[in-house]
C-alpha cells in the first residue's frame, strides 16, 4: 500500500492505495464518482474519460499513484453549482447522447478539446473526439453539439 | 418534414412532435445518471464464470473442492438439478443457467463462483477443474442446416417446452433447425414462366456484435422471507421475470425484476443471462441474511459470449418481366444461430417480413429456418433479421435493374407496395410510405447527378440506393398505469425500458399532451415488476405504438376518475369537465375551476386522502393479438402490427489503391407515422445509418476459429468511430409520416428500420464505382483488393458470400 494525494473536483483526497489500483478504479469504487464509466478498462472506448490538469486521460489505463499531487477532474465536477458547462448545455439542446454510458468521458473530452482549441472546424472536433465510442448516436448530434459552443459564451459562464 | 394522410391530424398538438430536451438528460450529462453496474451493496458479492474452452464437450465431471476453500470465496456452483433445474428460452427452452450434460459453445458457462471481491471470484473459477470429453462441433451454416450434420446440439429438441403463442416449427429431416416458417402465395413451378429474366444469387452476412456500452449486468437480492429480487440490464423485465421464475419452479410472485432508468443500449442484445447466474449464486447460499450477488461481464466477456447477429445466407430468385414489372420471388433464409436459440427463434422467421412487404409480387415462396451451431446464441439485433434479409433482395433487385436496363430507383418506384396493395402474406397494407421514402432519399442524395470523378485516378465514386421496412411483432401487448398525484403531477407506471432510445421523454409528452400539463410535471417510473405492470417488452420498434396506446388509454381512465370526484364538488355532470395546468374546468365556463390537489383532504397527523377510490389511478392494457399466419401459407390478414418503411442512399469512394472505402454521403428517410419527437426519431437514424449501417456494411464482423473469437477487443472488433461517419454536411436523414389508423397520434415506430437498408445501399454504390458485386458484408480493403484482383486476372465482377454454392449441394452430392 502506498500514500498519496490528489484533488479530485477542487476537493484535496489523501489515501493509502494498493500501488496497482487504476485513476478509473479508485475514482470509481474509492471516490464513489460512478460518472467515471468504465466501458472495456484497456483505453479503447474512451467512457472513462477524465481530465488531469486539465488533459483529457483515459483513467483507466494510467495508474493512480501517477496523478499524485495533481488536479483531477470528473463530469462530477464540470458543472458549476446549478449552472452546467456549455457543452453539457450543447449536449441537452442537441440531444446529442442516448444511452447515455459513453457521455460523461465524451463531454470531458469535448471539454478538454475546446479549452485548446476554442472554436475547431469539425474535422478537428472528429479527430479530437475519435478515440471516444459511442454506439447510439452515430456521432452526428455529438458533433454538433461541440460545434455549436460559442466560445464567448464559455468564457460568460465561468 | 412530410406528412402524408394529412387529414389524420391537426397540427395542433402543444407537446407531442414537438422537440422537447430529454427528460433524463441533466442525470445523463452530469455523472448523476445510475446504471446498474453502478450498483453497490454492503455486504456485496461478485461473481464470475467458469466457462466451457470446447465448442461441443461432454462434461464427465466437475472438481469444485480446490476453489470452495479459497479464501473469500462463498458460493460454488455448477449445472445440476438444484441450481438449473428446467431450460428456459424466449421460445424455445433449451438453455439452462449452467450447462448441463454437454457444454455447446466455447464460452458456456459451466459453473460460477462468487467471493468477496472479483480478483478472489477470478482465482477461484482458474481453480474449478472441469473434465470434457470433446464432441465434433458444427459452425458452417450450410452443414448445421444439412440432412446429415456433423453434428447434433439438441438431440432431445423435440421434447423441450415451446410458448403456445409463437410455437416454433421444427423440420423433421433437419435436425439441428429449431424454427421454420414458409409462405406461399400463389406459387407453383411454373410461375417463373412470364418472366424475361430470373436472377439467382446467393448472399450472406457476417457474425456482428452489438457492443453496448454498458456490459451486461446482474444484481441478485433475497430478503428474509427468501424473496429474490433481481436487477438488470435486460430490455424484456418480464421476460426475464418469466425466465427466472419458471426455470427455478419458483412462484413468480416471489420474484422481483428491477430495471434502472438507465441502461447503456441493448440493439436486441440483452439476453439475460448475466442476470440468471446472479439469482443462481444468491440463492444458492445457506441461512441467513443472504448476501447480494454482483454478475457483470467484461468487455472482453461480452464480446466473446453474448448474443449476436447471426451469420445470415440468402438464396434468392426473382423474375421480373422486360418493362420491370415483378413477377415472382423465391427465397431460403438460413439464420446461422448458436448452440441456444433465444430471440433467434423469432429472428429466424420474422426477418421475413420485410421481403414479403417491401414488393408487390403476385407469386411468392419462401422458406425461412433458423439453425444450431456451436457458437454462442445469435438473436435480435436491431431489424430482426430483415437487415440481412433484404441485403439479399436490395443487391438481387439492383442486380436485375442492370439487366434490364431500368434506373435502380425507377425500378423500386414502379414494384414497391403502397396503400390498400397486398403483401406476401396476403395483408392488405396500410400506412405504407415507401414511395415518400424512396423520393426523399432520391432528393437527398442528388441521384440523378452524377458523382463527382475526383482527380485522384485511384478514386473512384458511385451511388447507391436501397428501400427496406421494418414491421413490428403480434400478438403484443403493452399494460399501463397512469397515476394523478395530489399536486397534480402525473406519474407513468411502465415497464418498457429505456435504453437510450428516449421513450421516457416522448412518453411524458404523451402524458403531457392528455393532461396539458408541462413535460416536467410528468414522472416516468423505472421497471419493476413489484409496481409497474407487463409489458411484452423493449423491442421490435414496438413501445411508441403500444404502450403509447396504452397511456391514451390510462389517461383517459384516470381523466374520467378524476372528473368524477371533480363533478361531484363542482356539482356538474363529469362529461362537461376538462383539464389543463393541473385544474379541472367546466369546458363551457373554464372560471368555474378547482385546482388538483383541492379534490385530496388533508388529514389531521398527515397526509392527503381522497374521499373515495383509493387515488386516481387510470389503468389499461393495449392488446393486440394479430391473425397466426397459416402454417403452410403464410397466408394472414394481420401477422404483424404495423410497417415501417426506410429507403437509404450512399455515396462512396473507393481507393483502388488500398482497397478503402469512404462513405462520403449517406442519407435515411424514414416513415414513423407521426414524430413524437423529431429529436428522438432523428437519433435513432443517426445511429442505425452511422453506427450500425456503416459498421455492419465496412467494417464489423466477429471472426472465429475452431469456436474461439479472435477479435474479442474493440481494438479489433471495430465499431464506427467519429472519422468513419460522413460530415455532418454530407449525412440527411429525413421523416416521413404516413398516419397508422391504430396508432397513438398515427405514430408508429423507427429505431428497427434505421439499419435495413444502409448495407445494400452501399454495395450498391460500391458497385457503381468499381463495378464489383459484392455477395457478403462487410465489405473491408482486404476484400475489395481481392475482388479487384480476380477482376483483372479473370474479369469476375462477383465476390464473395459463398455465390457459387446453393444450400442444396450438400444433399446433392
Amino acid at each position: 500500500m502506498e500514500n498519496f494525494s490528489l484533488t479530485v473536483n477542487g476537493e484535496h483526497i489523501e489515501a493509502e492505495i494498493n500501488p496497482a489500483t487504476t485513476l478509473q478504479n479508485f475514482l470509481y469504487k474509492y471516490v464513489g464518482l460512478t460518472g467515471v464509466k468504465e466501458g472495456c478498462g484497456e483505453g479503447l472506448c474512451g467512457c472513462c474519460t477524465v481530465r488531469v490538469d486539465g488533459e483529457a486521460v483515459k483513467s483507466c489505463i494510467i495508474l493512480a499513484l501517477q496523478v499524485n499531487g495533481k488536479r483531477v477532474q470528473t463530469i462530477e465536477g464540470l458543472a458549476e453549482g446549478e449552472t452546467l458547462d456549455p457543452v453539457q448545455e450543447a449536449f441537452l439542446d442537441h440531444g446529442a447522447f442516448q444511452c447515455g454510458y459513453c457521455t460523461p468521458g465524451m463531454i470531458m473530452a469535448s471539454r478538454s478539446f475546446l479549452d485548446e482549441n476554442p472554436a475547431p472546424s469539425e474535422k478537428e472536433i472528429r479527430h479530437a473526439l475519435s478515440g471516444n465510442l459511442c454506439r447510439c448516436t452515430g456521432y452526428h448530434k455529438i458533433v454538433k453539439a461541440v460545434l455549436s459552443v460559442d466560445p464567448k459564451k464559455e468564457i460568460v459562464a465561468k | 418534414m412530410k406528412v402524408k394522410n394529412e387529414h389524420e391530424y391537426n397540427n395542433d398538438y402543444e407537446y407531442i412532435g414537438k422537440p422537447e430536451r430529454n427528460v433524463n438528460g441533466v442525470e445523463k450529462v452530469t455523472g448523476a445518471a445510475k446504471f446498474c453496474s453502478d450498483i453497490e451493496r454492503s455486504r456485496m458479492l461478485y461473481g464470475k464464470v467458469k466457462r466451457s474452452p470446447y465448442p461441443h464437450a461432454r462434461i464427465i465431471s466437475i472438481d469444485t473442492s480446490k476453489a470452495k476453500v479459497l479464501p473469500g470465496v462463498k458460493v460454488v456452483i455448477v449445472g445440476d438439478e438444484e441450481t438449473a433445474p428446467l431450460r428456459f428460452g424466449a421460445g424455445v427452452a433449451d438453455e439452462y443457467v449452467l450447462a448441463r450434460g454437454k457444454a455447446l459453445y466455447v464460452g458456456d458457462a459451466v459453473a460460477a463462483v462468487a467471493a468477496e471481491t472479483e480478483e478472489i471470484a477470478e482465482a477461484a473459477v482458474d481453480l474449478i477443474e472441469v473434465e470434457y470429453e470433446e464432441l465434433t462441433p458444427v459452425f458452417d451454416g450450410d452443414e448445421a442446416f444439412s440432412q446429415n450434420p456433423p453434428a447434433i446440439l439438441h438431440e432431445d429438441l423435440k421434447n423441450y417446452t415451446t410458448i403456445r403463442s409463437v410455437p416454433p416449427r421444427y423440420a423433421d429431416n433437419r435436425p439441428n433447425v429449431f424454427n421454420y416458417f414458409r409462405i406461399r402465395r400463389d406459387y407453383d413451378k411454373n410461375v417463373f414462366k412470364d418472366a424475361d429474366i430470373v436472377l439467382e444469387n446467393r448472399f450472406e452476412v457476417a457474425m456482428i456484435h452489438h457492443v453496448q456500452m454498458e456490459p451486461h449486468c446482474g444484481v441478485a437480492e433475497i430478503d428474509g422471507t427468501g424473496r429474490l429480487t433481481v436487477t438488470g440490464t435486460t430490455s424484456k423485465p418480464y421476460g426475464m421475470h418469466r425466465d427466472i421464475s419458471e426455470s427455478r419452479r419458483m412462484p413468480s410472485s416471489t420474484v422481483r425484476v428491477i430495471v434502472p432508468t438507465h441502461v447503456g443500449g441493448s440493439f436486441g442484445g440483452r439476453e439475460p443471462k448475466a442476470e440468471q447466474i446472479a439469482a443462481s449464486l444468491a440463492l444458492a447460499q445457506k441461512g441467513f441474511p443472504r448476501r447480494p450477488v454482483k454478475m457483470w461481464l467484461t468487455r472482453e466477456e461480452q464480446l466473446m459470449t453474448s448474443t449476436t447477429r447471426a451469420r445470415y445466407i440468402v438464396e434468392i430468385k426473382t423474375g421480373a418481366k422486360k418493362d420491370g414489372t415483378l413477377v415472382a420471388n423465391e427465397m431460403t433464409t438460413i439464420l446461422v444461430g448458436g448452440a441456444y436459440a433465444g430471440t433467434g427463434y423469432l429472428t429466424a422467421r420474422n426477418g421475413s417480413f420485410g421481403p414479403a412487404a417491401n414488393y408487390k409480387i403476385p407469386h411468392f415462396k419462401l422458406d425461412a429456418y433458423g439453425v444450431y451451431t456451436n457458437q454462442r446464441m445469435a438473436g435480435a439485433f436491431r431489424g430482426f433479421g430483415n437487415a440481412e434479409t433484404l441485403w439479399g433482395m436490395e443487391c438481387n433487385m439492383d442486380m436485375i435493374a442492370e439487366k434490364l436496363n431500368i434506373d435502380p430507383l425507377e425500378f423500386r418506384l414502379m414494384n414497391c407496395t403502397d396503400e390498400g396493395d397486398l403483401n406476401a402474406f396476403q395483408e392488405k397494407m396500410h400506412s405504407v410510405g415507401a414511395k415518400e421514402c424512396l423520393q426523399a432519399a432520391a432528393r437527398d442524395i442528388e441521384w440523378e447527378k452524377k458523382p463527382e470523378t475526383p482527380k485522384e485516378p485511384h478514386l473512384k465514386t458511385g451511388k447507391g440506393i436501397a428501400l427496406g421496412n421494418k414491421y413490428s411483432l403480434v400478438p403484443t401487448a403493452s399494460a399501463c398505469f397512469v397515476k394523478v398525484h395530489p399536486d397534480g403531477r402525473v406519474e407513468l407506471r411502465t415497464s418498457t425500458v429505456e435504453l437510450g432510445q428516449g421513450s421516457n421523454t416522448i412518453f411524458s409528452q404523451m402524458i403531457s399532451e392528455e393532461f396539458k400539463i408541462p413535460v416536467s410535471k410528468v414522472r416516468v417510473l423505472n421497471p419493476d415488476t413489484d409496481c409497474t405492470p407487463f409489458d411484452l417488452g423493449t423491442a421490435s420498434s414496438r413501445s411508441t405504438f403500444n404502450m403509447g396506446n396504452a397511456i391514451r388509454k390510462a389517461c383517459a381512465d384516470a381523466k374520467k376518475q378524476l372528473f368524477e370526484i371533480a363533478a361531484k364538488e363542482l356539482d356538474v355532470s363529469a362529461d362537461l369537465l376538462g383539464t389543463a395546468q393541473s385544474r379541472v374546468f367546466v369546458k363551457d365556463d373554464p372560471e368555474k375551476s378547482l385546482d388538483i390537489s383541492e379534490l385530496f383532504i388533508p388529514m389531521v397527523i398527515g397526509g392527503y386522502t381522497l374521499k373515495e377510490g383509493g387515488e386516481i389511478l387510470g389503468k389499461a392494457t393495449y392488446y393486440l393479438p394479430g391473425v397466426m399466419p397459416d402454417p403452410e401459407t403464410g397466408k394472414s390478414s394481420r401477422p404483424a402490427s404495423f410497417y415501417m418503411f426506410v429507403a437509404q442512399a450512399a455515396e462512396v469512394e473507393v481507393d483502388i489503391q488500398t482497397g478503402k472505402i469512404k462513405v462520403t454521403k449517406m442519407v435515411t428517410a424514414n416513415d414513423c407515422g407521426k414524430a413524437m419527437n423529431p429529436i428522438m426519431v432523428e437519433g435513432q437514424q443517426d445511429g442505425g445509418v452511422l453506427s450500425m449501417g456503416i459498421g455492419s456494411a465496412l467494417l464489423e464482423e466477429v471472426i472465429v476459429d475452431n469456436g474461439v473469437m479472435l477479435n474479442p477487443q474493440l481494438a479489433d472488433y471495430k465499431i464506427p468511430t467519429t472519422l468513419d461517419c460522413p460530415d455532418c454536411d454530407n449525412y440527411k436523414s429525413a421523416i416521413i409520416e404516413t398516419a397508422h389508423r391504430e396508432g397513438p397520434w398515427g405514430a408508429k415506430g423507427v429505431g428497427e428500420g434505421t439499419m435495413v437498408s444502409s448495407a445494400p445501399a452501399i454495395a450498391n454504390a460500391i458497385y457503381d464505382a468499381i463495378g464489383i458485386r459484392f455477395h457478403e458484408i462487410p465489405i473491408t480493403p482486404e476484400k475489395v483488393l481481392a475482388a479487384l484482383k480476380e477482376k483483372e486476372k479473370s474479369g469476375k465482377t462477383t465476390f464473395g458470400g459463398n455465390h457459387d454454392k446453393r444450400l442444396s449441394d450438400i444433399e446433392n452430392k
